[in-house]
């Protein structure tokens, strides 16, 4: 029975093995260790009580079906606010659309191939995209709204600088991914940079470029969702007024309505996605 | 006396499709390294799959070890598996994992879900695993990854975790049909050393015929899912390979 | 558009050269046809967007209540500077932020684990169930916005980084696992035909020969949402969640803009500092 111990049994050549050796072992080690730490001091320093985790479940569970149900579908089936909702569909694709326009010189000169200059324009555009990625799509709203006052320009505006901050990244890799061979030759010829861009860069970027803007239009609607609830104009200002009604249960009919259309555009991109790839 | 016995053997992927398998028998004997040939596309890799019911087959009989495998019940299918090593035609090792991981992997069978989860396995089946790797020549490779290897060393470290499993029967599914001609001779005869050397009866699935004739002591021939020739190897000619090898263009 | 002219045009092409009849007649018949499809499509377009502009920004805008450029400038003028008072009163809130975002990860990767196993097609348990199960679960998490998320929370536990930290959690489930699910529906299946075959449980195989082969995705997945959960959770202070929110919402009220534009600059600087963490991550990983 016993085949392990079997013929090759061959003390000499036994060696220790472990899995961790010892410079290794110490960093894998106290890679867990030190998040194992975070997260017991988060919990700690947070005041997260776990043992009421569970109950808390129960709780949502009760205060969902007390409070949110049924949701009040009449409210949200009114003329009132479905005009709310084109609202908020015109500026998502307003933002998203001013912000793309935006993105296209932004991820040139953020782009380390292509860039006018990597001293001065390439860093510029770079902080630029990422200060306009760092701050929630919120914050700019808030902003927009105490410099503009309320109504959907501060929307329109804030979902402009988020949708820069989304695409320019994306497109700016996708720049830099490119085959340079055409662009050199355009260079050999002599074309500025300008021409550059429009005849070697830009038929080799066109789908990427595509894509990234649908899937901007598709992070834009779940954002212009809520740059009203800070006074920035589309159906988050609906929000924010049941919100402090507490009309619960409107507001879960409102959630129900997001959810929808959130699905909605979802399905929209996925096609376009698709006869965008279709075409490439 | 016979470890694995299979009769009649059919088998097709669905309902529907064509029929892979046309009831095949044979029986492999202790110290058999049984050979199966046959063109592309002949049912060899079914019918290898069936054996560990990798693919399921649709009717027939495999006696394996006292046991009917095609009735046993899931318990049953991991013992049965477990008491079968099995060697890929692609090596099938787990690329991000090192060496010694992949080889200790043959033990899983007899591991439990705790112990895998902290990749705990037994003092002793490490050792076993390292006068493995010592025998099939990787000893130096142990805490490689399994990627960093060139295909004949990818293919020792499989022969290795099949060995870990202190198989009853090996299952080799054209084993060396993704090396070189010269490494492929290295590997077959390493299997077949070490097949002898444990007592373990194999059951080769190989499209070589040089190989299958040089290494094996009995050919069974599919074609199209058919036995065409069954028997010792020295019964085997040029006529019998025309006809199994009738519908390839030679 | 120029690319719709295009590719319609090749279809055409093709389509004719088959039928081998009429060719030329017919190709200059579509080729016009398709051009004018894509000219109305691009003046439909023109014109939602007009439309839109003047709805929402011309219309809609109180014009009177920005006045003149002048005023708007002034407006942002009030921003520049920076409220050094602020600065000893950021420290605790900041630590907070980081803390929520990094344990409100910590539990959407908890609560992946069964999305992304449901929710992967090749190995979800029992599909008619399962799997839409778990893509309802992705698609609530990501279509409803953190601030509603944040808001659901406070009303069922309170005030507090606790909300936060649930609404981050919960908020990160659905990418995580959509991309942790499109990895695994992805992989190489000879590993995992080697783990059954030496009798690995369903445990074993998912352990064994999935998960090494995903890690790195999921890896950098997790790294990528803990950047942008630090980004959600510095806001969700606004509706009460505990954070730098909190801070920016009360400087807002108090009109200390100088202590606004500070609080930004707080909230940028942990932002660089998660991408710089963020990046070496990835850099070793992978």
């Amino acid at each position: 029975m016993d085949k392990s111990s079997m013929a090759i049994e061959n003390p000499a050549s036994r060696r220790k093995w472990r899995r961790f050796k010892y410079p290794d072992s110490l960093y894998g080690y106290g890679a867990w260790l030190i998040a194992f730490t975070v997260i017991v001091f988060s919990i700690e320093y947070l005041n997260i009580p776990l043992d009421r985790l569970l109950g808390m479940l129960g709780r949502m569970g009760d205060i969902l079906a007390a409070r949110y149900y049924p949701p009040d579908i009449e409210y949200i089936m009114d003329q009132d606010y479905f005009g709310y909702v084109v609202e908020t569909i015109q500026m998502a694709y307003l933002g998203a659309l001013f912000g793309l326009l935006i993105t296209i010189p932004v991820a040139w000169f953020a782009s380390y191939n292509m860039t006018p200059s990597r001293l001065f324009v390439y860093p510029i555009a770079r902080m630029f995209g990422m200060s306009c990625r760092a701050v929630h799509e919120t914050i700019w709203a808030i902003l927009f709204v105490s410099i503009l006052g309320f109504g959907m320009l501060p929307g329109v505006l804030a979902l402009t600088l988020f949708s820069t901050g989304f695409a320019a990244k994306l497109f700016a890799e996708e720049i830099e991914s490119i085959d340079m061979g055409p662009v050199e030759a355009m260079r050999a010829t002599g074309a500025n940079l300008f021409q550059v861009m429009v005849f070697g860069v830009w038929p080799q970027v066109r789908v990427a470029f595509t894509g990234i803007a649908i899937y901007t239009w598709d992070v834009a609607f779940r954002a212009a969702t809520v740059v009203g609830f800070f006074g920035a104009g589309g159906m988050g200002w609906y929000l924010k007024r049941n919100v402090l009604q507490i009309e619960t249960e409107r507001v879960a009919a409102i959630i129900i309505s997001i959810i929808v259309l959130v699905i909605i555009s979802e399905a929209i991109s996925a096609w376009a996605r698709q006869v965008v790839m279709k075409m490439k | 006396m016979a470890v694995l016995k299979v009769s009649d053997l059919h088998a097709r992927y669905s309902a529907k499709g064509p029929e892979i398998l046309k009831g095949i028998s044979f029986e492999v004997e202790d110290n058999d390294f049984f050979a199966i040939i046959g063109p592309s596309g002949a049912g060899k890799s079914t019918l290898i799959r069936c054996i560990n019911r990798l693919v399921e087959p649709t009717s027939g009989t495999i006696i394996f070890d006292g046991r009917d495998v095609t009735k046993l019940n899931r318990r049953g299918l991991r013992g049965l598996r477990r008491d079968i090593g099995m060697i890929f035609q692609e090596f099938n090792l787990i690329n991000r994992m090192s060496v010694m991981d992949n080889v200790l992997s043959g033990r899983l069978g007899y591991t439990s879900d705790w112990r895998t989860l902290f990749r705990a396995f037994p003092r002793k089946d490490i050792d076993h695993a390292l006068m493995l790797l010592e025998r099939v020549g990787l000893i130096d490779h142990v805490d490689k990854r399994a990627d960093e290897l060139s295909g004949g060393q990818r293919q020792r470290v499989g022969i290795a975790r099949a060995l870990m499993q202190d198989p009853k029967l090996m299952l080799l599914d054209e084993p060396t049909s993704a090396l070189d001609p010269k490494i492929s001779r290295e590997v077959m005869a390493l299997i077949k050393q070490m097949a002898q050397e444990l007592k373990v009866p194999c059951l080769c699935n190989i499209h070589d015929v040089k190989l299958a004739t040089e290494f094996c002591n009995k050919i069974i021939g599919l074609q199209d899912g058919v036995t065409m020739f069954s028997g010792p190897t020295e019964q085997m000619n040029e006529e019998k390979l025309g006809e199994i090898y009738a519908m390839e263009v030679l | 558009m120029k690319t719709e002219t295009m590719t319609s045009g090749k279809e055409s092409v093709g389509s004719t050269t088959a039928k081998l009849g009429g060719l030329a007649d017919e190709i200059a018949v579509k080729r016009k046809r398709s051009r004018m499809m894509s000219g109305a499509f691009s003046i439909f377009l023109l014109a939602l967007v007009l439309w839109s502009v003047d709805v929402t920004v011309i219309k809609d805008t109180d014009w009177e209540r920005i006045g003149s450029l002048e005023n708007v400038l002034e407006a942002t003028n009030r921003f520049i500077g920076i409220d050094f008072e602020l600065f000893s009163n950021l420290f605790v809130p900041a630590l907070e932020t980081l803390l929520i975002a990094c344990l409100g990860t910590f539990f959407g990767l908890i609560l992946c684990i069964p999305a992304a196993w449901f929710g992967a097609m090749n190995i979800t348990p029992y599909k008619p169930v399962t799997y839409p199960l778990a893509r309802l679960m992705m698609t609530l998490s990501r279509s409803i916005h953190e601030i509603v998320w944040a808001l659901f929370f406070v009303a069922v536990v309170g005030l507090g980084a606790m909300a936060g930290v649930m609404a981050i959690a919960v908020r990160s489930v659905g990418f995580i696992a959509k991309m942790t699910a499109e990895a695994i529906e992805d992989i190489d299946y000879r590993p995992v035909e080697a783990i059954r075959a030496v009798g690995g449980s369903p445990f074993q195989v998912i352990y064994y020969a999935i998960l090494p082969q995903v890690l790195p995705q999921i890896v950098s997945v997790v790294v990528f949402e803990w950047e942008i959960n630090i980004r959600r959770s510095a806001i969700l202070g606004l509706v009460g969640a505990g954070g730098l929110g909190l801070v920016f919402f009360r400087q807002m009220n108090t009109y200390n803009y100088h202590g606004v534009t500070t609080v930004i600059l707080a909230i940028l600087i942990i932002i660089l500092l998660g991408e710089a963490v963020s990046y070496f991550v990835r850099r070793r990983l992978i």
